[in-house]
């Protein structure tokens, strides 16, 4: 069998000053590659690395890779995939048929949109989708489907609401929602039993669905956070003191009612978009 | 004897022929087609059995449509004796208790909710309704204090003394093959008491938490699945098998998913392997000195966190202002 370092080499060799460096793979362990920050441009650099199929952690974070090709489905071994920081716009379909893929990172890419079948995921326990540019609209309905995820990063990105198949997720621990540009949660949220980490900070949000208070966010192994949203005077009085009195708040009567009252209307005053702050994001580098 | 002559049908009052045949019955004289059942008209059967009713003679079947009464059990006509009860006839045999079947006609029976009984199973009903026992040796209502299970019947208790030391026994006397002991004699012969259902043990033990338990009663506080001998964690004066052990107090890897055996990092409301414990974003190793930022309660290394845009940054830091270092606690 090849050794890692070997394999790797890039088929026209020397032509760049870094390719030592690129190529030197730091874990001993023969079935990760660490491939962190090393100036890849493209996967194509790499030709032979997917023919690699014993390889289970693939890290190619911190790089400038711009696309993945569906050749990537050769490495049927991979439990970890890590892209964070690259220049990705889209993923390939093939992606989704990698058997053994358990956590994917794809976090601070420049992604518009997502495969058709991005739901098709065998055993697929930990996504990351963090500063793209995703909204609900990106997300196939075959993706609510996925029972095994228990983490899902959504955090910067262009979220305004969040359908109710969001509640068939049933074994998500961990939801991450911050900055996006979200007016409301469903219902359905209080049907995620098992999550003990809410992260919903910065967005739009102005009430809570009564159902949330369902959930176990106030234990000493739950986190809930919740700051930086135009909450009405009720929450924000209630989250001064803290969460627990948040969700002791909205598990009164009273709230339920006024909260199905206040679902009805449309609001009249929705709260801006956070524009301006997200026209920073490098992942909106692409968009003209 | 007369001659036929000189008498006359009971029926039709005419006289009869010579020769004719009379049918004679009782000291009254028929031709013979008068002689019939007064309802049906018909002749009696061959052995000529009628019954009589007020003067009219009536064949078996329409005395029975008549006047014979029905029995409320079975159904039949009732010839002989009569049971008359609950607005009902009935053959003595079919007057039964309905909850034990023991014959009524003779002992007597009390009506309850529209049902004959016998006055132990009325007794039973009665006190059933109002949630009591019937003492299995007395028969009657016990009313005060619980009473003793004693091979599986309810008595009252006043009726054994222990076995041991002679004592009126009360309800917590303890049955212990076959004989029954005071508490205080059952505590001093040393049989150990099952934590869960609290009674003595026989059989196998299983000493845990301080207590001894039936083998298949010490199970899993969460899923109540017997551990048979597997391991079982303890937290909170209580057992958990191992899966929901982790799985309610979080020592779960954060990366692979597994019970974490051995040493485990927690930070950042997770656990991970030491070995698993790196950089969300590059996947270099961690340890237990390694500085990293929370980002979304995930690690961050200080060279990724570098790498971060600015604006990110800044904005990350108005979350928290400290840096964390990892927690390593022993499971």
């Amino acid at each position: 069998m090849m050794t890692l370092s070997k394999s790797c080499l890039p088929s026209n060799n020397g032509c760049s000053p870094k390719s030592t460096a690129k190529h030197k793979i730091l874990d001993e362990n023969e079935n990760e590659a660490n491939l962190s920050d090393r100036g890849i441009n493209s996967l194509e650099e790499l030709p032979r690395i997917f023919y690699l199929n014993n390889i289970t952690r693939l890290t190619l974070s911190h790089n400038k890779i711009r696309a993945i090709p569906p050749s990537i489905s050769n490495m049927t071994n991979l439990e970890s995939l890590n892209l964070f920081n690259n220049q990705i716009e889209e993923l390939p379909s093939a992606i989704v048929s990698l058997p053994k893929l358990k956590i994917l990172n794809v976090g601070m890419n420049r992604l518009y949109n997502l495969p058709r079948d991005f739901g098709e995921f065998p055993v697929l326990e930990v996504l990351d989708l963090t500063y793209n540019n995703l909204d609900a609209k990106c997300f196939p309905n075959n993706f609510y489907t996925l029972e095994t995820l228990r983490a899902l990063y959504l955090g910067d990105n262009d979220f305004e609401y969040l359908p109710s198949e969001i509640g068939q997720l049933k074994n998500l621990l961990i939801l991450c929602l911050r900055d996006n540009d979200l007016l409301t949660l469903p219902r359905e949220i209080g049907q995620l039993t098992r999550i003990r980490e809410l992260h919903i900070q910065n967005n739009r949000l102005s009430a809570l669905p009564p159902e949330l208070g369902n959930l176990d966010l106030c234990s000493n192994r739950s986190v809930c956070r919740m700051e930086g949203n135009p909450w009405i005077p009720q929450i924000a009085d209630q989250l001064q003191i803290g969460v627990s009195h948040v969700m002791d708040f909205i598990r009164q009567e009273a709230y339920k009612f006024l909260y199905s009252r206040t679902q009805g209307m449309s609001s009249t005053a929705v709260p801006s978009r956070n524009d301006e702050r997200k026209s920073k994001k490098i992942s909106r580098i692409r968009v003209k | 004897m007369s001659s036929p002559s000189t008498m006359f049908c009971s029926r039709c009052g005419s006289g009869f022929e010579e020769n004719e045949k009379i049918v004679n019955s009782g000291g009254e004289v028929w031709h013979q087609s008068c002689f019939v059942c007064a309802q049906c008209f018909r002749p009696f059967s061959k052995d000529a059995i009628f019954y009589e009713f007020e003067g009219r003679k009536y064949c078996e079947h329409d005395f029975h449509v008549l006047y014979a009464p029905c029995c409320g059990k079975c159904g039949h006509f009732i010839i002989g004796r009569v049971i008359k009860a609950l607005n009902n006839n009935w053959h003595p045999d079919c007057f039964n208790c309905q909850i034990c079947q023991i014959p009524l006609a003779d002992q007597g029976f009390i009506k309850n909710a529209g049902r004959a009984l016998c006055h132990e199973c009325n007794a039973r009903e009665k006190a059933a309704a109002i949630g009591k026992y019937i003492c299995h040796k007395c028969h009657a209502i016990i009313d005060e204090g619980a009473p003793l299970k004693y091979k599986s019947e309810p008595y009252h208790p006043y009726h054994f003394n222990c076995y041991s030391c002679g004592v009126e026994l009360d309800s917590n006397a303890r049955e212990v093959k076959g004989e029954l002991y005071c508490l205080r004699c059952h505590d001093k012969m040393g049989i150990p008491i099952c934590g869960s259902c609290h009674r003595p043990i026989e059989e196998r033990i299983v000493t845990a938490l301080g207590k001894n338990w039936h083998v298949e009663h010490f199970v899993c506080a969460k899923c109540e699945k017997p551990f048979l001998g597997h391991r079982h964690y303890e937290k909170k004066g209580l057992a958990y098998c191992e899966t929901h052990y982790h799985q309610l107090f979080g020592n779960l890897c954060y990366v692979c998913n597994h019970v974490i055996s051995g040493d485990v990092f927690t930070a950042l409301n997770k656990a991970w392997c030491v070995d698993h414990f790196s950089c969300s974003f590059c996947d270099m190793k961690l340890t237990q000195k390694s500085k990293f930022y929370d980002v979304d309660l995930k690690p961050c290394c200080k060279r990724c966190f570098e790498k971060f845009p600015s604006e990110l940054r800044k904005r990350l830091k108005k979350h928290y202002s400290e840096k964390a270092t990892g927690n390593k606690s022993i499971l």
